[in-house]
């Protein structure tokens, strides 16, 4: 067990540096999959519209000029 | 870079690009237009289907939970949704709306660029792009011990 108020001190601000870190690591994984991520069951739905406008006609690939 | 036996010979399209761009975040917007020849030619064996702006603010309106975070490029995964349709992994996204300045939202085109490029004869996609997340995870986690550790040497 620690004798001095300075080890209780330094062991707080150890676990608060500790924590912040994986804060920090978790808050930047979360952006990371926000930008970029794989598309699996939950975007099922885009997807099958996006292929539906394919299949309908209404998208046709890009040829040489955007859209808008 | 996939390992050598992890690839498979090229036969047709392996992707369906969409692109969805309703205009609302000006700054990335202007940089995938500014760009956005670049893609092309970089992706020439996979057709690229860009929704028209009407198209776009339609499709959003439809899946609310994009607002702010387009434009948005879909990249759909014709060998997995062959295999397993979309119940499963079945390609991946960019949701360039989320870059706030120029500079960032250029280095995201420009590394999907390249990652689309690189992955195109994958025989494994999702394996390799939960790879290249982890490492992107694991150079995060440097880059914040690195700055903690140079805060306290900057005193």
């Amino acid at each position: 067990m620690p004798e001095r108020w300075s080890d209780y001190l330094t062991i707080l601000m150890s676990a608060l540096a500790l924590g912040y870190l994986v804060y920090e690591i978790d808050r930047r994984r979360r952006k990371l999959h926000d930008v970029f991520d794989v598309l699996d069951a939950d975007d099922a739905r885009i997807t099958a519209r996006l292929e539906d406008m394919v299949a309908s006609g209404a998208l046709q690939p890009y040829a040489g000029a955007r859209a808008n | 870079m996939p390992s050598p036996g992890s690839e498979k010979s090229s036969n047709g399209p392996r992707f369906r690009i969409f692109i969805i761009d309703s205009g609302g975040n000006s700054v990335a917007h202007k940089v995938l237009e500014e760009n956005f020849e670049l893609v092309r030619d970089l992706q020439k064996d996979d057709p690229i289907y860009v929704l028209s702006r009407e198209q776009s603010i339609e499709f959003i309106r439809q899946h609310q939970d994009r607002i702010g975070r387009e434009p948005l490029i879909a990249v759909h995964d014709l060998a997995a949704m062959s295999e397993s349709g979309t119940t499963d992994f079945h390609g991946f996204r960019l949701h360039l709306g989320l870059m706030h300045t120029p500079q960032q939202a250029l280095l995201a085109l420009q590394n999907f660029a390249r990652f689309l490029n690189t992955h195109r004869q994958s025989v494994d996609l999702e394996a390799e792009i939960r790879a290249d997340l982890r490492r992107e995870g694991l150079a995060g986690a440097i880059e914040v011990v690195l700055h903690h550790e140079a805060r306290e040497i900057g005193g």
